[in-house]
Protein backbone atom coordinates (compact mmCIF):
# COMPACT_ATOMS: atom_id res chain seq x y z
CA UNK A 1 0.00 0.00 0.00
CA UNK A 2 2.78 2.11 0.69
CA UNK A 3 4.69 1.35 -1.82
CA UNK A 4 1.78 1.95 -4.47
CA UNK A 5 0.90 5.42 -2.53
CA UNK A 6 4.41 6.82 -3.70
CA UNK A 7 4.81 5.49 -6.77
CA UNK A 8 1.02 7.55 -7.38
CA UNK A 9 2.33 10.54 -5.54
CA UNK A 10 5.00 10.92 -7.55
CA UNK A 11 3.31 10.38 -10.94
CA UNK A 12 1.20 12.66 -9.84
CA UNK A 13 3.87 15.70 -9.21
CA UNK A 14 5.62 14.52 -12.21
CA UNK A 15 2.92 14.64 -14.52
CA UNK A 16 1.96 17.93 -13.10
CA UNK A 17 -1.65 16.69 -12.18
CA UNK A 18 -1.15 18.55 -8.95
CA UNK A 19 0.88 21.34 -7.17
CA UNK A 20 0.75 19.37 -3.79
CA UNK A 21 0.84 16.41 -2.30
CA UNK A 22 -0.58 16.00 1.26
CA UNK A 23 -0.03 12.82 3.55
CA UNK A 24 2.00 11.23 6.15
CA UNK A 25 5.45 11.26 7.21
CA UNK A 26 7.14 9.55 10.48
CA UNK A 27 6.76 11.78 13.20
CA UNK A 28 10.11 13.13 15.45
CA UNK A 29 8.48 10.62 18.77
CA UNK A 30 8.09 7.01 18.65
CA UNK A 31 4.57 5.72 16.92
CA UNK A 32 3.51 8.78 15.50
CA UNK A 33 3.18 10.64 12.15
CA UNK A 34 3.23 14.16 11.26
CA UNK A 35 1.35 15.50 8.26
CA UNK A 36 3.83 16.36 4.98
CA UNK A 37 2.81 19.00 2.52
CA UNK A 38 5.32 18.87 0.19
CA UNK A 39 5.94 19.96 -3.95
CA UNK A 40 8.76 17.72 -4.19
CA UNK A 41 8.82 14.58 -5.61
CA UNK A 42 11.82 13.57 -3.72
CA UNK A 43 9.93 13.60 -0.69
CA UNK A 44 7.07 11.22 -1.92
CA UNK A 45 9.41 8.82 -0.55
CA UNK A 46 8.83 9.71 3.07
CA UNK A 47 5.00 9.08 2.76
CA UNK A 48 4.15 6.59 5.00
CA UNK A 49 0.65 4.77 5.85
CA UNK A 50 0.43 3.02 9.37
CA UNK A 51 -1.94 2.46 12.06
CA UNK A 52 -0.69 6.16 13.81
CA UNK A 53 -2.13 8.12 11.10
CA UNK A 54 -4.00 10.39 13.33
CA UNK A 55 -4.45 14.00 11.96
CA UNK A 56 -7.60 14.91 9.56
CA UNK A 57 -5.51 15.91 6.93
CA UNK A 58 -8.34 17.65 4.97
CA UNK A 59 -8.09 20.55 7.77
CA UNK A 60 -4.74 22.00 5.45
CA UNK A 61 -6.95 22.02 2.24
CA UNK A 62 -8.85 25.34 2.94
CA UNK A 63 -5.34 27.23 3.36
CA UNK A 64 -3.66 26.20 -0.04
CA UNK A 65 -3.63 27.21 -3.02
CA UNK A 66 -3.83 25.34 -6.34
CA UNK A 67 -4.38 21.22 -7.15
CA UNK A 68 -3.63 18.62 -4.05
CA UNK A 69 -3.03 15.53 -3.96
CA UNK A 70 -4.30 13.95 -0.68
CA UNK A 71 -4.24 10.89 1.16
CA UNK A 72 -7.54 10.46 2.54
CA UNK A 73 -8.53 7.37 4.77
CA UNK A 74 -12.44 7.50 5.46
CA UNK A 75 -12.95 10.24 8.25
CA UNK A 76 -10.58 12.03 5.68
CA UNK A 77 -12.84 11.83 2.75
CA UNK A 78 -15.87 12.66 4.86
CA UNK A 79 -14.48 16.00 5.47
CA UNK A 80 -13.18 16.59 2.08
CA UNK A 81 -16.96 16.00 0.75
CA UNK A 82 -18.08 18.53 3.13
CA UNK A 83 -15.34 20.96 2.32
CA UNK A 84 -16.71 20.34 -1.28
CA UNK A 85 -20.51 21.11 -0.21
CA UNK A 86 -19.26 24.17 1.16
CA UNK A 87 -17.42 25.48 -1.63
CA UNK A 88 -14.44 25.66 0.09
CA UNK A 89 -12.43 23.18 -2.27
CA UNK A 90 -13.42 22.42 -5.94
CA UNK A 91 -13.42 18.99 -6.42
CA UNK A 92 -11.53 19.30 -10.21
CA UNK A 93 -8.64 20.48 -7.86
CA UNK A 94 -8.20 17.40 -5.88
CA UNK A 95 -6.89 13.80 -6.18
CA UNK A 96 -8.00 12.00 -4.09
CA UNK A 97 -5.51 8.94 -2.97
CA UNK A 98 -7.65 6.63 -0.92
CA UNK A 99 -6.73 4.32 2.31
CA UNK A 100 -8.93 2.24 2.99
CA UNK A 101 -8.80 2.38 6.79
CA UNK A 102 -9.04 -0.30 9.67
CA UNK A 103 -8.80 2.05 12.32
CA UNK A 104 -6.25 3.38 13.99
CA UNK A 105 -4.57 2.88 17.24
CA UNK A 106 -5.04 5.14 20.39
CA UNK A 107 -1.76 5.30 22.12
CA UNK A 108 -3.32 6.00 25.22
CA UNK A 109 -5.46 3.21 25.69
CA UNK A 110 -1.82 1.26 25.37
CA UNK A 111 -0.57 2.92 27.78
CA UNK A 112 -2.96 2.39 30.19
CA UNK A 113 -3.41 -1.38 29.59
CA UNK A 114 0.22 -1.92 29.75
CA UNK A 115 0.70 0.53 32.62
CA UNK A 116 3.94 1.90 30.85
CA UNK A 117 4.21 5.54 29.22
CA UNK A 118 4.87 5.16 25.08
CA UNK A 119 8.47 5.84 25.01
CA UNK A 120 9.28 2.40 26.79
CA UNK A 121 7.31 0.36 24.31
CA UNK A 122 9.68 -1.25 21.93
CA UNK A 123 7.25 -1.66 19.35
CA UNK A 124 3.75 -1.67 18.52
CA UNK A 125 2.16 -3.74 15.55
CA UNK A 126 -0.68 -4.73 13.60
CA UNK A 127 -2.44 -8.01 12.13
CA UNK A 128 -5.41 -8.15 11.69
CA UNK A 129 -7.78 -8.03 14.59
CA UNK A 130 -4.99 -8.44 16.71
CA UNK A 131 -2.83 -6.11 18.13
CA UNK A 132 1.02 -6.94 19.44
CA UNK A 133 3.00 -4.97 22.11
CA UNK A 134 6.48 -5.31 22.52
CA UNK A 135 7.91 -4.13 26.24
CA UNK A 136 10.99 -5.13 27.73
CA UNK A 137 11.40 -7.92 25.58
CA UNK A 138 8.29 -9.39 26.55
CA UNK A 139 4.95 -9.46 24.07
CA UNK A 140 1.74 -9.01 24.41
CA UNK A 141 -1.74 -9.09 22.17
CA UNK A 142 -4.25 -7.06 22.53
CA UNK A 143 -7.69 -7.40 20.75
CA UNK A 144 -7.80 -4.45 18.30
CA UNK A 145 -10.87 -3.01 19.67
CA UNK A 146 -9.56 -2.51 23.20
CA UNK A 147 -7.07 -0.33 21.64
CA UNK A 148 -8.29 1.77 18.48
CA UNK A 149 -9.81 5.03 18.79
CA UNK A 150 -13.22 5.11 20.20
CA UNK A 151 -14.27 6.64 16.67
CA UNK A 152 -12.68 4.61 15.05
CA UNK A 153 -14.61 1.78 16.74
CA UNK A 154 -17.85 3.20 15.27
CA UNK A 155 -16.88 4.18 12.35
CA UNK A 156 -19.42 4.02 9.33
CA UNK A 157 -17.19 5.06 6.29
CA UNK A 158 -13.63 3.01 6.58
CA UNK A 159 -12.85 3.37 2.63
CA UNK A 160 -13.53 7.05 1.07
CA UNK A 161 -16.79 6.98 -1.03
CA UNK A 162 -15.01 9.61 -3.23
CA UNK A 163 -11.76 9.30 -4.36
CA UNK A 164 -9.73 8.92 -7.51
CA UNK A 165 -7.31 6.31 -6.43
CA UNK A 166 -7.49 3.51 -4.28
CA UNK A 167 -4.57 1.53 -2.33
CA UNK A 168 -5.51 -1.58 -1.16
CA UNK A 169 -9.13 -3.30 -0.89
CA UNK A 170 -12.25 -1.71 0.60
CA UNK A 171 -13.48 -2.60 4.04
CA UNK A 172 -16.64 -2.74 5.45
CA UNK A 173 -18.28 -0.20 8.11
CA UNK A 174 -17.37 -1.02 11.67
CA UNK A 175 -20.00 -3.73 13.37
CA UNK A 176 -20.86 -1.91 16.18
CA UNK A 177 -21.72 1.79 15.48
CA UNK A 178 -23.38 1.71 19.08
CA UNK A 179 -20.07 1.14 20.76
CA UNK A 180 -19.22 5.04 20.59
CA UNK A 181 -21.94 6.14 22.50
CA UNK A 182 -21.65 4.99 26.08
CA UNK A 183 -20.05 8.25 27.65
CA UNK A 184 -23.06 10.08 25.93
CA UNK A 185 -25.81 7.12 27.50
CA UNK A 186 -23.80 7.54 30.91
CA UNK A 187 -24.64 11.61 30.92
CA UNK A 188 -28.46 10.79 29.57
CA UNK A 189 -29.04 8.85 32.81
CA UNK A 190 -28.41 12.26 34.93
CA UNK A 191 -30.57 14.78 35.57
CA UNK A 192 -30.29 17.63 34.07
CA UNK A 193 -28.77 19.38 36.91
CA UNK A 194 -26.35 16.76 37.11
CA UNK A 195 -25.34 16.84 33.56
CA UNK A 196 -24.44 20.66 33.58
CA UNK A 197 -22.31 20.14 36.74
CA UNK A 198 -20.26 17.39 34.98
CA UNK A 199 -20.04 19.71 31.96
CA UNK A 200 -19.01 22.42 34.27
CA UNK A 201 -16.43 20.17 35.95
CA UNK A 202 -14.83 18.96 32.55
CA UNK A 203 -14.56 22.27 30.93
CA UNK A 204 -12.82 24.09 34.25
CA UNK A 205 -9.85 22.16 32.84
CA UNK A 206 -10.11 23.78 29.55
CA UNK A 207 -7.11 26.28 28.70
CA UNK A 208 -8.44 27.52 25.77
CA UNK A 209 -5.28 26.74 23.83
CA UNK A 210 -8.13 26.23 20.52
CA UNK A 211 -6.22 23.59 19.85
CA UNK A 212 -10.02 21.42 19.05
CA UNK A 213 -10.61 24.68 16.37
CA UNK A 214 -7.35 24.40 14.83
CA UNK A 215 -7.03 20.90 14.18
CA UNK A 216 -10.77 20.78 13.08
CA UNK A 217 -11.50 20.69 9.28
CA UNK A 218 -15.11 22.22 9.94
CA UNK A 219 -14.03 24.86 11.60
CA UNK A 220 -12.57 27.10 8.77
CA UNK A 221 -13.87 30.64 9.93
CA UNK A 222 -11.55 33.19 8.98
CA UNK A 223 -12.50 35.35 12.36
CA UNK A 224 -13.33 33.18 15.05
CA UNK A 225 -16.25 34.24 17.30
CA UNK A 226 -14.43 33.97 20.80
CA UNK A 227 -11.29 35.98 19.29
CA UNK A 228 -13.80 39.18 18.26
CA UNK A 229 -13.25 42.24 20.58
CA UNK A 230 -16.40 44.29 19.16
CA UNK A 231 -18.55 43.04 20.23
CA UNK A 232 -16.93 40.23 22.90
CA UNK A 233 -18.95 37.43 23.14
CA UNK A 234 -16.65 35.50 25.50
CA UNK A 235 -14.00 36.45 27.50
CA UNK A 236 -10.58 35.04 26.10
CA UNK A 237 -9.44 33.99 29.87
CA UNK A 238 -10.28 30.37 30.19
CA UNK A 239 -13.18 30.29 32.95
CA UNK A 240 -15.55 27.51 32.52
CA UNK A 241 -18.89 29.34 31.79
CA UNK A 242 -16.80 31.30 28.94
CA UNK A 243 -14.98 28.09 27.58
CA UNK A 244 -18.82 25.65 27.55
CA UNK A 245 -20.13 28.62 25.74
CA UNK A 246 -16.89 28.21 23.27
CA UNK A 247 -17.72 24.47 22.93
CA UNK A 248 -21.28 25.13 22.54
CA UNK A 249 -21.35 27.55 19.90
CA UNK A 250 -17.88 25.81 17.98
CA UNK A 251 -20.06 22.27 18.07
CA UNK A 252 -23.75 24.85 16.72
CA UNK A 253 -21.65 26.29 14.01
CA UNK A 254 -20.36 22.94 13.10
CA UNK A 255 -23.36 20.69 12.94
CA UNK A 256 -24.16 19.24 9.77
CA UNK A 257 -20.21 19.56 8.80
CA UNK A 258 -18.73 17.94 12.09
CA UNK A 259 -18.20 14.04 10.77
CA UNK A 260 -17.09 13.01 14.21
CA UNK A 261 -13.67 12.54 13.40
CA UNK A 262 -13.01 12.84 16.94
CA UNK A 263 -9.75 14.72 16.16
CA UNK A 264 -10.78 17.44 18.75
CA UNK A 265 -10.94 15.11 21.53
CA UNK A 266 -7.69 13.46 20.55
CA UNK A 267 -5.57 16.64 20.59
CA UNK A 268 -6.95 18.27 23.58
CA UNK A 269 -4.20 18.56 26.15
CA UNK A 270 -6.51 18.30 29.65
CA UNK A 271 -8.64 15.05 27.86
CA UNK A 272 -11.84 17.12 27.59
CA UNK A 273 -14.38 14.28 26.39
CA UNK A 274 -15.17 16.40 23.56
CA UNK A 275 -16.97 13.48 21.57
CA UNK A 276 -19.50 13.55 23.63
CA UNK A 277 -20.44 17.00 22.15
CA UNK A 278 -19.82 16.43 18.77
CA UNK A 279 -20.94 12.82 18.85
CA UNK A 280 -24.41 13.82 20.16
CA UNK A 281 -25.17 17.12 17.56
CA UNK A 282 -24.49 14.59 14.82
CA UNK A 283 -26.66 12.61 15.96
CA UNK A 284 -29.11 15.04 16.90
CA UNK A 285 -28.55 16.53 12.97
CA UNK A 286 -29.27 13.10 11.56
CA UNK A 287 -32.25 12.36 13.50
CA UNK A 288 -33.72 15.61 13.08
CA UNK A 289 -33.45 16.32 9.19
CA UNK A 290 -31.95 12.95 7.88
CA UNK A 291 -28.73 14.54 7.00
CA UNK A 292 -25.33 12.61 7.48
CA UNK A 293 -22.21 15.41 6.73
CA UNK A 294 -19.68 14.14 4.50
CA UNK A 295 -21.65 11.35 2.50
CA UNK A 296 -22.69 12.95 -0.67
CA UNK A 297 -20.82 16.00 -2.25
CA UNK A 298 -23.62 17.11 -4.49
CA UNK A 299 -26.23 17.64 -1.08
CA UNK A 300 -26.61 21.24 -0.09
CA UNK A 301 -24.75 21.86 3.36
CA UNK A 302 -27.36 21.52 6.38
CA UNK A 303 -27.73 25.44 7.66
CA UNK A 304 -28.12 26.37 3.34
CA UNK A 305 -31.26 24.28 3.21
CA UNK A 306 -34.84 23.41 4.66
CA UNK A 307 -37.32 21.55 4.40
CA UNK A 308 -41.21 23.09 3.87
CA UNK A 309 -42.30 20.57 7.37
CA UNK A 310 -39.41 19.50 9.56
CA UNK A 311 -38.59 20.27 13.35
CA UNK A 312 -41.76 22.06 13.99
CA UNK A 313 -43.00 20.39 17.29
CA UNK A 314 -41.09 22.37 20.13
CA UNK A 315 -42.61 25.80 17.75
CA UNK A 316 -45.79 27.04 20.17
CA UNK B 1 -40.21 39.12 52.59
CA UNK B 2 -37.82 36.80 51.06
CA UNK B 3 -35.90 37.27 48.02
CA UNK B 4 -37.74 34.23 46.56
CA UNK B 5 -41.08 35.47 46.88
CA UNK B 6 -39.98 38.89 44.59
CA UNK B 7 -38.21 37.04 41.95
CA UNK B 8 -39.72 37.08 38.65
CA UNK B 9 -37.99 35.26 35.61
CA UNK B 10 -36.53 37.77 33.13
CA UNK B 11 -37.68 36.90 29.52
CA UNK B 12 -36.27 38.09 26.57
CA UNK B 13 -37.49 38.27 23.33
CA UNK B 14 -36.44 37.80 19.67
CA UNK B 15 -38.75 39.10 17.61
CA UNK B 16 -39.05 39.77 14.25
CA UNK B 17 -39.74 43.36 12.56
CA UNK B 18 -42.86 42.08 9.93
CA UNK B 19 -44.71 39.44 12.23
CA UNK B 20 -43.90 39.20 16.13
CA UNK B 21 -42.93 42.46 16.85
CA UNK B 22 -46.36 43.97 15.39
CA UNK B 23 -48.03 41.23 16.83
CA UNK B 24 -47.11 42.17 20.35
CA UNK B 25 -47.73 46.64 18.95
CA UNK B 26 -51.15 44.58 18.35
CA UNK B 27 -51.18 43.37 21.58
CA UNK B 28 -50.42 46.51 23.26
CA UNK B 29 -53.06 48.76 20.97
CA UNK B 30 -55.85 46.37 22.06
CA UNK B 31 -54.93 46.62 25.21
CA UNK B 32 -54.34 43.02 26.09
CA UNK B 33 -52.70 42.32 29.49
CA UNK B 34 -49.40 39.86 29.19
CA UNK B 35 -46.87 39.24 31.43
CA UNK B 36 -44.22 42.32 32.07
CA UNK B 37 -41.37 40.12 32.24
CA UNK B 38 -40.54 39.98 28.74
CA UNK B 39 -38.23 42.56 27.22
CA UNK B 40 -38.08 42.98 23.60
CA UNK B 41 -35.21 43.24 21.05
CA UNK B 42 -36.40 44.01 17.09
CA UNK B 43 -34.77 41.70 14.89
CA UNK B 44 -35.01 41.81 11.13
CA UNK B 45 -36.02 38.46 10.62
CA UNK B 46 -36.15 35.23 13.26
CA UNK B 47 -33.22 34.48 11.01
CA UNK B 48 -31.24 36.98 12.40
CA UNK B 49 -30.84 35.34 15.46
CA UNK B 50 -27.75 33.35 16.13
CA UNK B 51 -26.82 30.87 18.69
CA UNK B 52 -24.86 32.65 20.43
CA UNK B 53 -27.25 35.72 20.92
CA UNK B 54 -29.39 32.95 23.36
CA UNK B 55 -26.03 31.99 24.90
CA UNK B 56 -25.08 35.17 25.62
CA UNK B 57 -28.75 36.09 26.65
CA UNK B 58 -28.45 33.20 29.67
CA UNK B 59 -24.52 34.04 30.28
CA UNK B 60 -25.68 37.52 31.16
CA UNK B 61 -28.50 35.97 33.31
CA UNK B 62 -31.95 36.03 31.41
CA UNK B 63 -34.35 33.21 32.84
CA UNK B 64 -35.20 32.57 29.43
CA UNK B 65 -35.00 33.27 25.57
CA UNK B 66 -38.21 33.56 23.45
CA UNK B 67 -37.86 33.72 19.52
CA UNK B 68 -40.59 34.27 17.55
CA UNK B 69 -40.93 35.01 14.04
CA UNK B 70 -43.32 35.12 11.25
CA UNK B 71 -45.57 31.41 10.55
CA UNK B 72 -43.72 29.26 7.73
CA UNK B 73 -43.93 30.49 4.44
CA UNK B 74 -44.81 34.02 5.59
CA UNK B 75 -41.42 35.30 5.95
CA UNK B 76 -40.65 38.86 4.45
CA UNK B 77 -37.47 37.09 3.51
CA UNK B 78 -39.02 34.21 1.78
CA UNK B 79 -36.74 31.35 3.91
CA UNK B 80 -35.28 33.73 7.03
CA UNK B 81 -37.93 31.57 9.61
CA UNK B 82 -36.78 28.09 7.60
CA UNK B 83 -33.42 28.60 8.83
CA UNK B 84 -34.16 29.61 11.91
CA UNK B 85 -36.25 26.85 12.72
CA UNK B 86 -32.96 24.27 11.86
CA UNK B 87 -31.06 26.62 13.97
CA UNK B 88 -33.55 26.78 16.94
CA UNK B 89 -33.91 23.00 16.91
CA UNK B 90 -30.37 21.87 16.70
CA UNK B 91 -29.93 24.58 19.61
CA UNK B 92 -32.67 23.74 21.31
CA UNK B 93 -31.73 20.27 21.33
CA UNK B 94 -28.02 20.61 21.79
CA UNK B 95 -28.86 22.68 25.34
CA UNK B 96 -31.30 19.99 26.48
CA UNK B 97 -28.64 17.53 25.75
CA UNK B 98 -26.11 19.93 28.34
CA UNK B 99 -28.21 20.07 31.14
CA UNK B 100 -30.29 23.59 30.13
CA UNK B 101 -34.32 23.30 31.03
CA UNK B 102 -36.33 22.55 28.11
CA UNK B 103 -38.21 26.13 29.33
CA UNK B 104 -35.78 28.24 28.92
CA UNK B 105 -35.50 28.21 25.06
CA UNK B 106 -38.58 28.96 23.62
CA UNK B 107 -39.99 29.59 20.02
CA UNK B 108 -43.04 30.46 18.31
CA UNK B 109 -44.92 32.05 15.35
CA UNK B 110 -46.53 34.99 15.74
CA UNK B 111 -48.30 37.10 12.92
CA UNK B 112 -49.16 40.21 12.47
CA UNK B 113 -52.49 39.75 13.51
CA UNK B 114 -51.80 37.41 16.25
CA UNK B 115 -52.20 40.08 19.16
CA UNK B 116 -53.86 37.59 21.06
CA UNK B 117 -51.55 34.79 20.59
CA UNK B 118 -48.59 37.09 21.23
CA UNK B 119 -50.19 37.63 24.89
CA UNK B 120 -51.19 33.87 25.28
CA UNK B 121 -47.54 32.76 24.69
CA UNK B 122 -45.72 35.00 26.87
CA UNK B 123 -48.10 34.26 29.51
CA UNK B 124 -47.44 30.58 28.97
CA UNK B 125 -43.24 30.88 28.46
CA UNK B 126 -43.30 33.08 31.30
CA UNK B 127 -45.05 30.62 33.58
CA UNK B 128 -43.08 27.71 32.82
CA UNK B 129 -39.70 29.98 33.24
CA UNK B 130 -41.48 30.43 36.48
CA UNK B 131 -41.64 26.45 37.44
CA UNK B 132 -38.05 26.02 36.22
CA UNK B 133 -36.85 29.10 38.50
CA UNK B 134 -34.66 31.75 38.32
CA UNK B 135 -31.34 30.60 35.77
CA UNK B 136 -28.71 29.50 38.10
CA UNK B 137 -26.50 28.10 34.82
CA UNK B 138 -23.58 30.43 34.84
CA UNK B 139 -23.40 30.73 38.32
CA UNK B 140 -22.09 28.26 40.13
CA UNK B 141 -18.68 29.25 40.42
CA UNK B 142 -15.60 27.48 41.05
CA UNK B 143 -12.48 30.13 40.18
CA UNK B 144 -11.87 31.78 43.76
CA UNK B 145 -12.51 35.73 42.07
CA UNK B 146 -15.63 34.69 40.48
CA UNK B 147 -16.88 33.25 43.69
CA UNK B 148 -16.42 36.40 45.63
CA UNK B 149 -17.59 38.58 43.32
CA UNK B 150 -20.87 36.22 42.96
CA UNK B 151 -21.26 36.65 47.08
CA UNK B 152 -20.68 40.17 46.90
CA UNK B 153 -23.81 40.44 44.46
CA UNK B 154 -25.93 38.26 46.64
CA UNK B 155 -24.98 40.70 49.71
CA UNK B 156 -26.34 44.05 47.59
CA UNK B 157 -28.97 42.39 46.42
CA UNK B 158 -30.20 41.60 49.48
CA UNK B 159 -29.16 44.83 51.04
CA UNK B 160 -31.31 46.45 48.30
Amino acid sequence: MEQKLRQEAKALLEQKRVDWIIGFTPGSLKFTTTPLITRDKADTERLVINPFITNNLANFLTEIKGRVGIVAKGCESRSIVSLIQDNKVAREDLVILAVPCPGIIDLAKIERLVGKDRDELDDVSRDGDKVSVKVDGKKKDFAAADVLFDHCLACELPTPQEYDIILGEPRPPAPDLKVSGQNIAELKALTPAERWASWENELSRCIRCYACRNVCPACFCQRCFVEETEPQWTLPMPQWQDNLIFQIIRNIHVAGRCTDCGECERVCPVNIPLRSLTREMYDTVDELFKFKSGMDKDALPLMAHYEQEEAEDFFK
Amino acid sequence: MTQESKWEPKLLGFLCRWCSYAGADLAGTSRKKYPANIRIIKVPCSGRVDSLFILKALRLGFDGVLVSGCHPGDCHYQTGNYRARRRIAITKRFLEYLGVEPQRLQASWVSASEGGKFTEVVTDVTRGLKEVGPNQLFERRKDGAKAKAGSKGTARAKKG
